[in-house]
């Protein structure tokens, strides 16, 4: 399957979001990437992706702050988002209201996770 | 000059508030390892992340080199964590001081930390007068501090804002400081992070999500040993920290 879509990872650890970006352009994603909420937002707003993959834990104003912002205009508030934490006592559907469709646990996730889940919140 | 407020806050002429900790007596080992293991999630995350990365098929020679050097640096980070938390649990009296000259300590620290620094395009620097006084301390318990503190502010600067450690005298103290450029730490962040490890609520400090303030609560306790001080001065466009420690007389017997 080629994947002509464009994802934004944000993640705050470089290598960690390194990592990730090297999983998605392997599967022909085009990635941006952002390491914290102020630089998502200005990413965002000049070129909307179809994903966002973020980790919960970011430099400055925090992730629910980010998801919140999102959720406030017509143009941002359908991306899915992929919440990717090594936080084990999330709740989807405490998330969901925030556009949050799937997590990932960082704890136990494969290379190929991120791809897959990718994939499955782009049908 | 400064001047000092009830909660112990003290202000300088530049209006950088002075915040001195004083925390780590209130927290067993018990609840400081529940928090440490909060703490290596990240680095083990990550190392494990990378791992896989370097047993995939499709990677070049040069990019596992790289990963394998991210493992193990990204271990060593790990380890000096831990390295610090044992020495906390382990030593329970006052450890032995000796005159120690800060400028070694610190070029010592800056060695062990640049190849961690510079694989993630950051930069350390150390300013300091060429003769420096001789302080009290235990040297290895002082370098503990010092990379904790280094630790800290990895992600807090660049090539263009390198993080400076910077040794100055206070009358009869010695003060080792690390500046950052991250972001603002909030006021009350000793009491903060007494609050989340002792509730173990493992959530780093509000804005700087790198590291939950374990290694700091561990440099604070491992000072303490010292008879010393640790403590931060936050800016407008970061935070120092810094250990206060007495000028040896010993040089002056002579």
């Amino acid at each position: 399957m080629s994947d002509n879509k464009s994802v934004m990872v944000i993640e705050s650890e470089p290598w960690l979001g390194d990592h990730y970006q090297r999983q998605l352009e392997s599967q022909g994603f085009s990635v941006m990437r952002a390491s914290h909420a102020y630089a998502a937002i200005d990413l965002v707003d000049e070129n909307p992706p179809s994903a966002i993959v973020m980790s919960l834990l970011l430099d400055g104003p925090g992730a629910l702050n980010l998801l919140h912002e999102l959720q406030s205009y017509t143009d941002t508030a359908d991306i899915p988002v992929i919440v990717c934490s090594s936080m084990t006592d999330l709740d989807i559907d405490e998330l969901r209201p925030y556009g949050v469709r799937q997590i990932i646990n960082s704890t136990v996730m494969q290379p190929h996770d991120i791809v897959a889940t990718v994939r499955s919140v782009l049908l | 000059m400064f001047v000092r407020d009830k909660l112990g806050r003290t202000m300088n002429a530049e209006g950088n508030r002075n915040i001195e900790g004083s925390v780590g007596h209130l927290f067993d080992g018990s609840v400081l390892s529940v928090a440490a293991a909060g703490e290596l999630t990240s680095p083990l995350v990550l190392m494990r992340q990378l791992g896989l990365a370097v047993g995939a098929d499709n990677i070049s020679d040069g990019e596992r080199k790289l990963l394998s050097e991210q493992v193990t640096l990204i271990s060593e980070r790990a380890l000096r964590l831990t390295s610090s938390l044992n020495m906390t649990a382990v030593s329970q009296q006052v450890l032995p001081l000796e005159p120690v000259n800060p400028l070694s300590v610190c070029r010592e620290v800056i060695h062990e930390l640049t190849p961690m620094f510079s694989a993630y395009g950051r930069k350390i620097t150390l300013q300091s007068r060429a003769r420096v006084p001789l302080m009290v301390a235990n040297r290895n318990v002082l370098q503990r501090i010092l990379l904790a503190f280094g630790d800290n502010a990895l992600f807090y600067g660049s090539e263009k804002h390198p993080i400076q450690m910077a040794i100055t005298g206070r009358g009869d103290r010695v003060r080792i400081g690390v500046r950052d450029y991250g972001p603002a730490v909030p006021i009350d962040m000793w009491s903060q992070l007494e609050g989340r490890v002792s509730r173990r609520a493992l959530a780093p400090l509000s804005s700087r999500p790198q590291a939950s303030g374990v290694g700091l609560i561990t440099a604070q306790r491992l000072a303490e040993k010292m008879d010393s001080v640790v403590g931060l001065v936050r800016h407008r466009d970061g935070a120092t920290f810094y250990v206060d420690l007495n000028v040896s007389g010993q040089m002056s017997l002579l």
